[in-house]
């Protein structure tokens, strides 16, 4: 009976226990409520114009409500941060995901943890009026728990070249950045155009792509990396409606791609994939490879990974690599055909097709 | 040893919950925003008066918004396991045993992950599954582990082994296959992950907990008699598989509880009882209660260290309590048998 008595006590402390921390939560709920009602009454009176919000659709579809002056920004992910420096608002940005090394300048901002687990502490910590998340490298439960904070989060979706020109526009709106963007996309958009130009009649190369080498990892054609290759003239080997497959060795052989392409840290580029080659002629399996033998592999910068203007460039130096010919030609000719060309077609594609129909007609057209 | 009174058990539960205590403290100091002893503490005062509207708003996000869930959810996660990791010692009368090595850990993950698949829409699901999926398991290890209608201590833990590498076997495939950005979370989760805070609500969760360890508590003298033999505690009269029942349902009940929650977070459940057994002797009487606090403490120092080493940047907490554990545990074996 009386250990009885005593596993009660327990139970009743346990239970206090339990009840505070109920008790807290729910009054934290509360205060933040009327710190709320507080907000609504200053904006309504428009004494502070920093507390104003305006609610936007974020690309994930979730309903946000993003203060209208945007101060102080989290980029939450690499090509978020890059996106951030793009649109020229790298002064606002106060806090970055690790990784965050392109441009070099933003290695220099404070890290506030992995993209996957960041720290929740370091990023209320810098007193942000927007964190940028991506669907692709942050967590659901990332955002919701943010947004219970009282902080505004806005997420984007990138999974192709077009998606990821429309976040940028997207980001500069939020972040009161829209002539930046515009001009930004504009000169992207132009580059692309020229590239299609370029490359109008040549053959597609059919490529491996290779995300990771251990395990083999290729992409999905539903990525954007795979929609990349496409503004290069190339085409992956591999149709998986995964997006990110574990690809066997015996399947490359069976697929028997023209070129093999890897990402790698640095700039890519001749000197790394000489190396990357005679290390592949030196691997069994890999050296049987019909493309390893006649050479043709290529190592592009890890631009490619990240959804960021950067991967205009990786997309731009791969095309050279791949359709080498395409390039000496123009080269030839260079600025006496490139404007005439693309300038009115510039304006058809920006003019009669929406962005959708414009990305499908640059990807498939040829 | 001196007789286990009411008096004595009160006492290790309030010396356990002092250092429980101590650790709170120290958890709510302690991270990437830099917060002072002082501050915490009058933030707490200030919120369990309620002046909310004195509390410097940063300092109340960071203390009841972001640390104090989180801790409030490592002491569940961590009485939960340790707990049901000391009565699977009991009832299968193996000091090896425990959520983790037995595969009930991996059966409530593949549970939660199945909810995740296929019923994300209802919160609760993630919580009953995992527990059908602990109590599945456990059965299915229960049966395995069997040899000729006995329990060999042996079989039984390489079923729990065989076990859990088959079931992690599955969540790979379904981690690999599924296409769909919502798994890939998961490999953190798996690891163990306390920032999360559970859809359905910290009180929720408690009052389970509570009622878990209480009906453990309930069976605690059985135990004691069921350590020596099924046998022999059947003549003394206990009613050996009542007990049991009640303890392999509540155990997966805390099991499939502390894992939806927070991911497998391993060695809590081996480890705690035997640090508790050396401490305090091995009578379940005090053994449950004593276990129950030392895993609180146990997870939210793992967890506090989980996100301060190499701060900004974040631990699994699973990898902490197995990179901890695993050389503790091996201390106390060679200790133990020296």
């Amino acid at each position: 009976m009386r250990r009885n008595r005593m596993g009660g006590a327990c139970g009743v402390i346990a239970l206090l226990c339990g009840a505070c921390v109920c008790a807290a939560q729910n009054k934290i709920a509360l205060a933040a409520a009327r710190q709320q009602t507080q907000q609504e009454a200053k904006s309504q009176s428009k004494v502070e114009t920093r507390l104003k919000t305006r609610e936007v659709t974020d690309e994930a579809g979730r309903r946000v409500a993003v203060p209208v002056e945007v101060h102080r920004i989290v980029a939450l992910a690499p090509n978020l941060t890059e996106i951030v420096y793009a649109l020229g608002a790298q002064d606002r940005l106060v806090g970055v995901s690790n990784y965050s090394d392109s441009p070099p300048e933003a290695k220099s901002k404070p890290r506030i943890g992995m993209p996957m687990n960041p720290n929740l502490e370091a990023i209320v910590a810098v007193h942000p009026d927007i964190v940028l998340m991506t669907t692709e490298g942050n967590r659901r439960e990332t955002a919701d728990q943010l947004a219970r904070l009282g902080i505004a989060v806005y997420a984007t979706k990138p999974y192709s070249v077009e998606s990821m020109l429309e976040s940028i526009e997207h980001i500069g709106g939020v972040i009161g950045a829209t002539a930046q963007a515009e001009s930004v996309v504009a000169n992207l958009r132009s580059r692309l155009d020229a590239l299609k130009s370029k490359l109008a009649g040549v053959p597609v190369a059919r490529v491996f792509f290779v995300v990771g080498e251990n395990p083999l990892i290729s992409l999905g054609e539903h990525t954007f990396i795979a929609d990349a290759l496409r503004y290069a003239g190339a085409q992956s080997v591999v149709r998986a409606k995964q997006d990110w497959p574990q690809i066997g060795m015996e399947t490359v052989v069976r697929l028997n791609p023209d070129y093999l392409v890897f990402a790698s840290s640095g700039f890519g580029g001749e000197d790394s994939t000489a190396k990357q080659l005679s290390q592949l002629r030196s691997e069994a399996g890999w050296r049987e490879l019909a493309a390893v033998r006649a050479g043709r592999v290529v190592v592009v910068s890890d631009e490619i990974d990240l959804p960021a203007p950067g991967l205009i460039d990786a997309i731009e130096k791969l095309a050279r690599q791949l359709h080498p010919n395409a390039f000496a030609d123009a080269a030839q000719h260079a600025g006496v055909r490139q404007l005439p060309v693309f300038v009115p077609m510039r304006a058809h594609l920006q003019s009669a097709v929406s962005h959708d129909s414009c990305r499908k007609a640059i990807a498939c057209g040829r | 040893m001196r007789p286990l009174t009411p008096r004595r058990i009160a006492g290790i539960c309030a010396l356990l919950a002092g250092v429980l205590f101590v650790v709170v403290v120290l958890s709510l100091k302690v991270g990437a925003y830099p917060i002072s002893v002082r501050d915490v503490a009058m933030t707490l005062v200030r919120g369990a008066l309620g002046h909310w509207n004195s509390i410097p708003s940063s300092d109340r996000l960071i203390v009841f918004g972001l640390r104090l869930p989180r801790i409030a959810l490592g002491i569940l996660v961590g009485a939960a396991l340790s707990v049901s990791g000391a009565s699977f010692q009991a009832l299968l009368r193996n000091p090896l045993a425990d959520p983790y090595v037995l595969g009930v850990s991996s059966g409530a993950a593949l549970g939660a992950i199945l909810s995740l698949v296929w019923l994300q829409q209802y919160p609760w699901s993630m919580q009953a599954l995992a527990f059908l999926g602990a109590l599945a398991t456990i059965a299915a290890v229960y049966f395995l582990g069997r040899r000729k209608g006995q329990l060999d201590s042996t079989t039984l833990l390489l079923a729990g082994i065989i076990t859990a590498s088959f079931l992690s076997a599955i969540i790979m495939f379904l981690m690999t296959t599924v296409s769909g950005r919502d798994l890939r979370g998961m490999a953190f989760w798996l690891m163990g992950d306390l920032a999360t805070p559970p859809a359905i609500g910290l009180g929720f969760l408690f009052v389970i907990l509570l009622i878990g360890i209480g009906a453990i508590y309930t069976t605690s003298s059985d135990l004691n008699l069921i350590l020596t033999g099924e046998q022999e505690a059947h003549h003394l009269g206990v009613n050996v598989p009542r007990v049991k029942l009640v303890v392999y349902v509540s155990a997966s009940l805390l099991t499939g509880l502390a894992v939806s929650v927070s991911g497998a977070i391993g060695y809590v459940g081996l480890l705690v009882p035997h640090v508790m057994r050396m401490l305090f002797g091995s009578d379940y009487r005090v053994l449950i209660p004593a276990s129950a606090i030392g895993g609180a403490i146990a997870v939210a120092l793992a967890d506090t260290l989980a996100r301060t080493v190499v701060a900004p940047t974040e631990l699994p907490v699973g990898a902490v309590t197995a990179a901890i554990g695993a050389p503790v545990f091996i201390y106390l074996l060679r200790r133990r048998f020296a």
